[in-house]
């Protein structure tokens, strides 16, 4: 029945060449180090998860968001679950991401034919710490609150336009409820679309060109 | 290693992993299941005496309105909201408070003195001075509170 239903569907769909290409593709033999992307994507699906439950309840707003955090931290059945999860996810993912860039750059495998898979990696790397970057104002505290002053202050730095990039950062000179609704806007709109239109180029790039072998010694 | 031993270990891995990626599936979506539908479990009744006016002014015979001041808990945010009661007594001694709310679909019921009923402008729901269905779609008649007396003080129960 189940074999029935599948051919049904791969004679209109092909997904049994879509389900070979990616995950019965032939790999060279690899050590452990080489699961760190699947590990990063696997945490980007939990940040995914648990962000679009969060904002079920989060309102981006100074006289809501740190009492709506509090709310589902306290009050909302596994809130304090579902927070947990996206508040340590998210430094795994920039850990991880981190030490998967640390293994493409030690084993050479940025270069030719992957560069582009490469480029697309750093982008995703900024992306990553964009996301850290707006999601630690959103809970609204003071540990917030001042992170993102200085954080904005140390942008405002950069030579003639640091000015007018802590302006469009902030909204304005100072930090206000501006800053919080375009830094929760950047957060689950802006940077998860490009996440997700890149990690997909980037798969892509993975499965068309296939991983490199682990380096020969002295090779 | 002969053929069945290698084809046996790979489908072991295969189900492993399906087993695995099945257990961490539902070990996030149970809980979030819980987390979108707690609030909705969660009873949001407040069983305490809410002080409606002093009984001397509830008028014989003719239902009367009260508003009472209620706070109201929803999420992190305590709102204050208005309650509106029709009180009905016939001798000053026995009170009866009824919601103006109408039983059909939750609009607001009021008193029209001339015809003697209440009347939702709703979908024409018409109720006696009693509160029973006299006309229109209403199901039932109007919901009731709790009532007592406490030195001449009219309190209801709910929230």
């Amino acid at each position: 029945m189940a074999t029935r239903v599948g051919n049904w569907f791969d004679e209109r769909l092909g997904w049994r060449h879509v389900w070979e290409a990616i995950f019965l593709r032939k790999v060279p033999k690899v050590n452990w180090l080489y699961t760190l992307g699947s590990a990063t994507l696997f945490v980007a699906i939990n940040q995914i998860v648990t962000g679009i439950l969060l904002t079920i309840y989060y309102v981006p707003t100074p006289d809501h968001a740190y009492d709506s955090v509090q709310y589902i931290t306290t009050q909302v059945s596994a809130g304090w679950l579902i927070r947990g999860l996206h508040h340590w996810g998210a430094s795994a993912m920039v850990v991880l991401v981190g030490l998967h860039m640390l293994r493409v750059i030690l084993h050479g495998a940025y270069k030719y034919p992957r560069e582009m898979t490469w480029l697309t990696g750093v982008v995703l790397l900024l992306i990553t710490i964009g996301f850290g970057f707006t999601g630690y104002l959103l809970p609204w505290d003071q540990k917030a609150y001042w992170a993102t002053t200085v954080g904005t202050r140390i942008a405002a730095t950069a030579p003639g336009v640091g000015d007018l990039i802590l302006r469009v950062m902030r909204g304005g000179d100072e930090l206000t409820a501006v800053t919080l609704a375009r830094f929760f806007g950047v957060h689950v709109w802006v940077l998860p679309a490009t996440l997700i239109a890149l990690v997909a180029l980037h798969l892509y790039l993975i499965i068309r060109i296939g991983i490199s072998a682990v380096p020969r010694r002295g090779g | 290693m002969d053929e069945k031993t290698q084809l046996s270990r790979r489908r072991f891995m295969g189900i492993a992993v399906w087993a695995v990626g099945g257990l961490i599936s539902a070990a996030l979506a149970i809980p979030a299941i819980a987390y979108i539908v707690g609030p909705a479990l969660q009873a949001n009744k407040t069983r305490e005496w809410i002080r409606l006016s002093s009984t001397s002014k509830v008028e014989l015979g003719v239902p009367t309105l009260f508003k009472a001041k209620i706070q109201r808990q929803t999420g992190w945010i305590v709102n204050e909201e208005e309650l509106s009661v029709y009180v009905l007594t016939d001798d000053g001694r026995d009170f009866v408070a009824m919601s103006n709310i109408c039983t059909h679909l939750g609009c607001r019921v009021r008193w029209v003195a001339e015809r003697g009923q209440f009347f939702c402008p709703c979908h024409n729901g018409v109720f006696d001075k009693n509160g029973k269905v006299v006309s229109g779609p209403p199901p039932r008649p109007l919901d009731r509170f709790e009532v007592k007396v406490e030195n001449d003080q009219l309190f209801i129960q709910g929230g």
